[in-house]
């Protein structure tokens, strides 16, 4: 052993030295988290005092939690980047409603979920939902996280868990954000969501990319029949007043990557289809619409950006189809 | 409960100070409030097992105790031997089914069975106790010593393995007495070092490369990055380090000085060096209960006995790989090592002389290469990433490769961390101590914003 740690030394400056450490790290702390209480730097609505409205930042995990909130709006748009050019002011003028843009990039279901929660959480009144189901809804069983984590403490009821969380460097810079934008100094992101991918996919361009991740086959005609993702959105669905209208669209992908008629990958989304249908009827101005069909538009590469992501001209399909259902429910004339 | 997580360092921890302060003044009170604790922190982290380990405490104290009245050895014997049976069960029963499957053509069910956190660390605990009560050596404790001794929370997951000798007398001692504030500034700072390795260094490697070793599983890597996965043992290296160093700062927190683990062994100039720097504890561990008994066996004639050494050496080595985790990658790293140790020994007595430097460079070399045969998980997956380093280096990802140029530099150029903790905690300075308690508070920003990353170690 180092003798210079088992001697002993009673020096009343290591007392100090001590205080001194411990008293700056709990200083430091005490600061910071009430920088944290004073401007809550995620727009949560749990915490802050000076009032600041919005975030400025594209990590779409943790901005959805202020759109989510925001009472100018009583119509949601849920799902992951395969929701994202869908045009919320498009279907608020289309549909006589105020709709937000919820998506959060590469998120799986049981995420979107917790910021469905967390909207529902924040509106008494709501008009309508609109869920783009991709191939995620479909497993046969919920699977580990994986990548980068979601925020559930964002989303969370708990102020406690929320406020461990504040203290990182993340919540520092978020912070710093909203102090600019309550300043002035900077602007704030678009209050209803809407942020094309168009800026980094410029049109005109087919990336071989992002394959649907379409589940393996059930082993089971029983198993084939169980998707725990979509139960639990009926759940939810459930728990709503009759007069919300939900429509779930299966967003297109690259013709080529649709399964084909008579194969293991095409019943499995059927059934799958069949059970997002399900969610959705004998509730009013409410629909099921499948886009993700081999036709023209989909096998036209200019449509696309990658094989999930689709331009805008399937974009404002999407939206008049939306439109449509909130208008006439299941009997929408959605043509694509 | 992680060491690198919110839950231990805000609440836990502070939480067993606290206790532990009130307790201090009352002797009786002490190991047992300790105990508890350490009871505690392991149900917090794994509660299926927590009666396994109350379990193993129990049993092997007992088998002393009977052994004190009897002085039957056969009593240890079958104590280490029921040990090393739970250590199997758990730890080795799929990969013997896989592999007698293999051999008889069959598929054999698997059990599905967690692994109990720091099974093998308690189970070495427990071998290390009853050997040596065995040889005469070790004296007899009370129930209350003896399960702090294998359960006392800083070292009970991954260790260090300290040896009952080590640390037996220490328990019960009083903390709070004159000189209390040296020791909580110089565990503080091994706390800070601990985390700093863990959390900024060993994760931030990990999150560059375990997609990396992800698809060197699948097939054959690309664009240079298996040179990254080739510096895996850097991130290794400073995950078990720093976890070392937090653990022997917990324990000074509780009057207990566990023993050192690392001595900054990538400065190593050969590969016995290496070993006699590189989770110290572990190897002296298998010195003295393995690689001795194996070398002091007389089965071979005299003239044979270097055969034996070097025999028992491979076989020691092969065991190391192996206690990594149940898999025939671990014990070919372990072979690999042996034969290295091997060819050394042979080399230094009938080689000629080295200079340190080639030494180093050819140490350090061997070291990663193997270390890509410990974290593959497969021989063809190890083999996916020696392939991929005939590309060139993947230089366009930048500044992102900031963790594979600051690891070397610290693991070849600094020195040890309790050489680090002891310059720094010569003498008591006010400017230091604001310095490390704002370190701190940065790493606790660090940790706050990132995902969890286990010790690499509580796999073993």
């Amino acid at each position: 052993m180092s003798s210079s740690i088992s001697s002993s030394e009673s020096d009343s400056g290591w007392g100090r030295s001590l205080l001194a450490c411990l008293g700056t790290l709990i200083g430091a702390a005490a600061l910071v988290l009430a920088l944290m209480v004073v401007v809550d730097p995620y727009d949560s609505g749990k915490l802050g005092l000076l009032g600041i409205d919005g975030v400025n930042s594209r990590l779409t995990q943790i901005t959805a939690a202020s759109r989510a909130r925001d009472p100018n709006f009583n119509a949601a748009i849920l799902g992951n980047s395969t929701a994202q050019m869908i045009e919320p002011a498009e279907l608020s003028r289309a549909a006589g409603m105020r709709f937000v843009q919820l998506y959060t990039t590469g998120s799986a279901p049981r995420e979107q979920l917790a910021v469905l929660d967390f909207f529902l959480r924040h509106h008494k009144q709501v008009g309508a939902l609109v869920i783009a189901a991709d191939p995620g809804w479909c497993v046969h069983a919920r699977p580990k996280e994986e990548g980068a984590p979601f925020p559930y403490w964002l989303y969370d009821t708990s102020v406690v868990t929320y406020a461990m969380r504040l203290i990182s460097w993340q919540a520092i810079e978020q912070a710093f954000q909203r102090l600019g934008i309550g300043l002035g100094k900077r602007q704030r992101m678009n209050p209803d969501g809407f942020v094309s991918y168009e800026d980094i996919w410029p049109p005109g361009r087919f990336k071989e990319i992002n394959a649907p991740r379409d589940p393996a086959p059930a082993i089971s005609t029983e198993m084939r029949a169980v998707f725990p993702e979509i139960s639990a959105l009926q759940d939810v669905v459930r728990s709503l007043p009759p007069d919300v209208a939900i429509v779930i669209v299966v967003p297109p992908t690259f013709a080529p990557t649709v399964p084909k008629h008579g194969t293991d990958a095409a019943l499995e989304r059927r059934a799958c289809d069949a059970a997002l249908k399900a969610v959705t009827e004998g509730r009013l101005r409410s629909n099921f619409i499948n886009y993700r069909v081999d036709n023209a538009l989909t096998r036209d590469r200019d449509n696309f950006a990658d094989f999930i992501h689709y331009r805008p001209v399937l974009a404002r399909k999407i939206e008049q189809g939306i439109a449509a259902s909130l208008r006439d429910g299941e009997s929408a004339k959605t043509d694509f | 409960m992680l060491f690198n997580d919110y839950p231990f360092l805000l609440v836990f921890l502070p939480a067993a100070l606290l206790i532990y302060r009130l307790v201090d003044p009352f002797p009786h009170l002490r190991i047992g409030v300790q105990v508890a604790l350490s009871l505690a922190f392991y149900g917090w982290g794994s509660p299926s097992f927590i009666l396994l380990l109350i379990a193993s405490i129990a049993v092997n104290w007992f088998a002393s105790v009977v052994y004190g009245r009897v002085k039957w050895k056969t009593v240890l014997t079958l104590a280490v031997l029921l040990d090393l049976g739970v250590l199997a069960l758990f730890k080795y029963a799929n990969f013997i089914l896989a592999n007698l499957g293999h051999v008889f053509e069959a598929t054999l069910p698997t059990l599905d069975i967690g692994l109990p956190l720091g099974i093998s660390f308690f189970t070495f605990h427990h071998i290390m106790y009853l050997v040596d009560l065995k040889r005469g050596k070790a004296p007899l404790y009370t129930l209350d010593r003896y399960a702090l001794y294998i359960a006392f929370f800083p070292q009970a997951i991954a260790g260090p393995l300290a040896r009952w000798s080590e640390v037996m007398h220490q328990f019960g001692r009083q903390v709070y007495v004159p000189g209390w504030q040296r020791q909580f500034c110089i565990a503080t700072c091994f706390i800070a070092l601990g985390l700093f390795q863990k959390v900024v260094i060993a994760d931030s490697i990990a999150h560059l490369l375990d997609p990396i070793y992800t698809q060197a599983a699948g097939g054959p890597l690309g664009s240079g990055d298996a040179w990254l996965a080739f510096c895996f043992s850097f991130q290794i290296l400073f995950d078990f380090s720093g976890y070392s160093d937090i653990a022997i700062g917990l324990g000074l927190l509780f009057g207990v000085q566990l023993p050192y683990n690392f001595n900054a062994p990538l400065r190593s100039t050969n590969i016995q060096d290496f070993w006699q720097r590189w989770h110290i504890t572990l190897m002296l561990f298998l010195r003295d209960y393995v690689f001795y008994p194996l070398v002091n066996l007389r089965f071979l004639p005299r003239r044979w006995l270097p055969v034996q050494f070097f025999g028992a050496m491979l076989i020691t080595m092969a065991l190391c790989g192996l206690w990594h985790g149940a898999s025939w990658t671990f014990v070919l790293w372990g072979v690999v090592h042996g034969l290295a140790q091997i060819a050394c020994s042979l080399w230094r007595r009938y080689g000629p002389h080295f200079p340190s430097w080639l030494g180093w460079a050819l140490t350090v070399l061997f070291v990663l290469a193997t270390g890509v045969i410990f974290r593959a998980g497969s021989v063809e997956a190890a083999w996916h990433v020696f392939v991929g380093l005939t590309q060139p280096l993947p230089l366009a990802r930048g500044p992102h490769l900031w963790p594979l140029i600051v690891a070397p530099l610290f693991a070849f150029l600094l020195p040890a961390s309790q050489d680090i903790v002891a310059f720094f905690t010569r003498r008591p300075n006010l400017f230091l101590a604001g310095i490390l308690g704002l370190g701190l508070f940065a790493l606790l920003l660090h940790m706050g914003g990132r995902d969890l990353h286990e010790f690499v170690y509580f796999k073993f």
